[in-house]
């Protein structure tokens, strides 16, 4: 068992680091997402502080539990966090390295994301109410839908990369142009989906509480106070890091540049690849709340045609892939 | 006096069959080879291989758990059945299942395997009283018999050829049949351990006659059986016939991918507590037929690394999916004692009245959903690899564009996993009880509650100590002449280093992550109050039913499942007041509609073109043989 605990302090402090950059970084992307949107509907819009706010307000509030409810209701925002702080280990900070960077991290992201819905779709049925049960049955159909083209997509860059790790697969895109036909596919692939995971128009609106369209909403609605704030928090994570993702695989960290010859760190590299890396994130960030903007939500037997299309560019992805680089 | 005999029968068998597979397991773990010996086995007089061993642990895991299990769940039955003749069948499944694992020649091996189908069916049809039982028991002992002429033709044409039942001996010869017949033994294999396995498309019996049984039988059948026909394919396919083509690799792949999609897609929709797990397994018998055609295509390309992968995903698979579906199957029998219904919808909120095995059931539910940290993920994750790296090292064609594809439809399909096990699960434990039966549930005996524990708290061994689980591996690895595995203390392929660093840390950290979150979550203050209903009081009608929890998965792929849905109104006067409305729907199953119903139609109909030869005049059949006497002696000329 020894090899499996080559853990040494560093490691430790490292991980920390990035688990807390993460969590502290998630709700001002938030915010700054629902800025964009406030500017698109000619609005002021709440701070960019408004989230930390309302984490902190819910954080004190007493919670009401369900009566009907039973233990899963109580666990599973935490279990929800912890899972989507998990997966966040494996995505590479700006800075270009992830805690977990060993063969096969991708499939680790995805299962976390898996585990998360399955205690989020078990305690939406949990405490019998109807909305409860229409946000579970919804989500684990849209995370069907997704889930295929989330791999896929994932697994076309890995045939690309020749490796199944995170870190070293966006390393490695580093040195391919950008307007690789597979790549471009690929990435829309995950923008679309990206649409599905983090919950945002057309396939859901996190801002209403209207039962006719919510699927993510519908499942916290017997939720409040400290555990409300939990789930809250793992969504806003789940978008950093589908964001971080997306951004890192469209311009990738050189980490060659941040050692010296020597092996130190160069800290003006760091800072200016940092920066560029958060601008993308907050484009990003700016982009879909633009496209959440400018669409409607769409009903939801349509969200399968939505989804097709990002199955489609995966697909297509590993077709031009195979032209390309296989070989007929 | 009757009734302490049959407590005596029951007691007593299963007493019997779990210190049998204790000892087994005893037997294996003291004999189990050192290093690579070329995995022949010696134990008490008896010879057999690495891969004979593995799957013997396997029934013998299996054994254990059903055994302590069933000893109080055939409780319910004294008094009202014959439980004597039940456990003649149960010894002599068990017994005959063991045998087809131990011989080494032909012969043998089509009485033992007669001998399980027709012990097995017995057990099919123990409630014999429900018209419904007769009819899957009918349909397995139809099925099971068509794969068994395929069997027995197979069987005999090999002997005709070497003049010998022995495998060795077929092993040998076989490089001298010519490709054709090669293949044509590898169809008829196919086609007979298929249908015992329950591939696509001849699992038609298998969600039938898997949920009447008494559910320690459902669990070895879904479970160990199953697993002993891939058992056989691996040995008289692989390891017989060979050279191996790459097309049979292919063509598993192919049903493998198949059996899984469509396995899944029906247990999804399904409503029926072990009908819904019958379906799983066929998914997962897919998902392990895909990893066996993989580990085939890359043994033909000698990739003899991803020949380990694939393997080592297989027999992980295989192991996990024992453990998760017994413990679920055992919840469902739990479920069905505690409330005298299989149907979902008539159950909720057994989690509160049967904690312990909710629990359990919540355990063998995230397995079989494959998700991390319990091992159902990490066999996918080496599955997913291994079709990973044959698409890489595949230099060209069509593989390396069709085996990424195949990763897809696995994601799709384990999505589908976790939507169908959290249906199960929350329709059966959580919410509201939907009926008085429900709501009046106990929790069982220890007995049925431990064997559940204990399927599961193996499962978590792999976990906390993956290289252990490996190094038994290397038993049936040996078989295949392959690459030794990493084991305690070595590693042979970097792949398997990678995956030691995920796993013991994943299930570590999520322990860590979640209970320092549950600490903090402890909020000041906590009130108890009602589900919110928008001011109106909550019944247990209001929550979503199993039906309509995945109705959106229906309405998609209603085009595969033939689902149409016919909706009957009754207005009172005018068509805004709404009288009655009955919604009545049905799914079939598409095998059934395309291939089995047709072909009985075929039959019945070549039965009655053939009936005009049999006229009752003793005459003609006179004739008739005068007829057959003349043909052979010109025949013979």
């Amino acid at each position: 068992m020894s090899m499996v605990w080559q853990l040494d302090w560093k490691i430790i402090v490292f991980s920390c680091f990035h688990l807390l950059l993460f969590l502290l970084a998630a709700p001002l992307l938030q915010g700054w997402i629902k800025k964009v949107k406030a500017f698109w509907q000619m609005r002021r819009g709440p701070s960019l502080l408004q989230p930390y706010r309302d984490l902190r307000k819910y954080m004190d509030k007493e919670e009401v539990i369900s009566e009907h409810a039973s233990w899963i209701l109580l666990i599973t925002p935490s279990i929800v966090l912890g899972s989507t702080l998990l997966s966040s280990l494996v995505i590479p900070g700006p800075w270009g390295g992830a805690p977990i960077q060993g063969m096969g991290s991708l499939f680790w992201l995805v299962a976390s994301f898996g585990l998360a819905r399955f205690f989020l779709a078990l305690a939406g049925l949990d405490a019998g109410g109807t909305f409860g049960g229409m946000g579970s049955s919804r989500e684990v159909f849209v995370a069907a839908l997704v889930e295929p083209a989330f791999i896929l997509s994932l697994v076309v860059l890995a045939l690309m990369t020749e490796t199944t790790s995170l870190t070293v697969m966006i390393a490695e895109l580093q040195g391919m142009s950008i307007f690789e036909t597979p790549r471009i596919l690929a990435l829309l692939a995950l923008v679309l989906i990206a649409i599905a995971e983090m919950g945002r128009i057309p396939v859901d609106n996190p801002d209403t509480h209207l039962e006719l369209t919510m699927i993510h909403e519908g499942m916290l609605l017997d939720y409040s106070g400290r555990s409300l704030a939990f789930l809250h928090w793992a969504e806003q994570l789940k978008q950093l890091l589908l964001l971080q993702l997306i951004a890192l695989l469209i311009m990738p960290v050189n980490m060659n540049l941040l050692y010296t010859q020597g092996g130190g760190i160069q800290f003006g590299v760091l800072v200016t690849q940092s920066i560029l890396q958060i601008g993308l994130v907050a484009l990003l960030g700016a982009f879909f709340a633009t496209i959440e903007s400018a669409h409607v939500k769409v009903r939801l037997f349509r969200i399968p045609n939505f989804l097709a299309v990002g199955l489609a560019a995966a697909i297509l992805a590993l077709l031009t892939l195979w032209i390309t680089k296989g070989g007929i | 006096m009757v009734m302490g005999m049959e407590r005596g029968a029951r007691v007593g068998t299963m007493g019997l069959t779990l210190v049998a597979a204790i000892l087994g397991i005893v037997f294996l773990g003291w004999n189990f080879p050192s290093g690579y010996e070329s995995g022949r086995w010696q134990i008490a007089g008896l010879a057999f291989d690495g891969l004979t061993a593995f799957f013997l642990f396997l029934l013998f895991l299996g054994q254990g758990m059903a055994s302590l299990y069933g000893m109080s769940y055939m409780k319910e039955y004294e008094g009202k059945k014959s439980l004597v003749s039940f456990s003649l069948a149960w010894l002599g499944f068990l017994g005959s299942m063991m045998g087809v694992l131990i011989v080494d020649q032909g012969f043998y091996f089509l009485f033992l395997w007669e001998l399980m189908s027709l012990f097995s069916f017995f057990l099919v049809i123990f409630e014999h009283e429900e018209a419904p039982n007769r009819t899957a028991a009918f349909i397995y002992f139809v099925m099971t018999h068509v794969g068994t002429v395929f069997l027995t033709a197979a069987v005999l044409y090999l002997y005709s050829k070497t003049g010998s039942f022995a495998y060795t001996d077929w092993a040998t010869y076989a490089p001298g049949l010519s490709q054709g017949e090669r293949s044509f033994l590898f169809v008829f294999f196919l086609i007979g351990f298929g249908t015992k396995a329950g591939l696509v498309p001849f699992h038609i019996w298998l969600p039938y006659a898997h949920p009447v049984a008494p559910s320690p039988v459902s669990a070895l059948m879904s479970g160990v059986m199953v697993k002993v026909s891939l058992y056989m394919i691996m040995r008289l396919v692989w390891l017989t016939l060979n050279p191996v083509e790459i097309w049979w690799g292919v063509v598993l792949l192919a049903l493998g991918v198949l059996s899984a999609f469509v396995g899944i897609l029906y247990a999804s929709i399904e409503q029926d507590v072990k009908r819904l797990l019958a379906y799983s397994t066929v998914e997962n018998i897919g998902i392990l037929v895909t990893a066996l055609g993989t580990a085939m295509i890359a043994q033909t390309l000698g990739y003899s690394e991803i020949v380990v992968l694939a393997l080592a995903a297989f027999f992980w698979h295989g192991l996990h999916h024992l453990l998760f579906k017994s413990t679920l199957f055992m919840a469902a029998g739990n479920i069905i004692q505690a409330t005298h219904t299989r149907r979902l919808d008539q159950l909720g909120g057994l989690l509160k009245k049967m904690p312990r095995t909710g629990f359990w059931a919540l355990g063998g539910a995230i397995g079989l959903s494959a998700l991390p940290p319990l091992g159902g993920f990490w066999g996918e994750w080496l599955l997913f690899h291994s079709l990973w790296k044959t698409s890489v090292q595949a230099g060209e064609g069509m593989l390396k564009l069709v085996l990424p594809l195949i990763i897809a439809t696995i994601a799709f399909v384990s999505a589908l996993a976790l939507a169908t096990m959290v249906k199960w699960f929350a329709g059966a434990f959580l919410g509201q009880a939907r009926s008085p039966q429900a709501e009046a549930s106990q929790e069982l005996a220890w007995p049925q509650t431990t064997a559940m524990g204990i399927a599961l708290c193996l499962s978590v061994l792999p976990v906390l100590w993956p290289q252990g689980l490996l190094a038994i591996f290397n038993a049936p690895m040996g078989v295949f002449n392959l690459p030794v595995l990493a084991t305690t203390n070595s590693v042979a392929l970097p792949i398997f280093t990678n995956l030691y660093q995920l796993i013991t840390p994943y299930g570590l950290l999520i322990l860590l992550f979640t209970g320092i979150l549950f600490l903090l979550s402890r909020a000041k203050q906590r009130r108890t109050s009602g589900t919110w209903n928008c001011g109106t009081p909550l019944t247990s009608r209001m929550q979503y039913t199993s039906l309509g929890m995945t109705m959106p998965l229906r309405i998609v792929f209603k085009r595969i499942l033939a689902f149409h849905p016919k909706i009957d109104r009754e207005y009172g006067g005018n068509r805004y007041i709404l009288r009655s409305l009955q919604y009545h729907s049905r799914i079939r199953e598409m095998a059934e509609d395309v291939i089995y119903r047709p072909t009985m139609k075929l039959v019945l109909w070549c039965a009655d073109r053939i009936r005009i030869l049999q006229t009752g005049s003793i005459h003609i059949y006179l004739a008739y043989t005068l007829v057959t006497l003349v043909i052979v002696l010109i025949w013979t000329m």
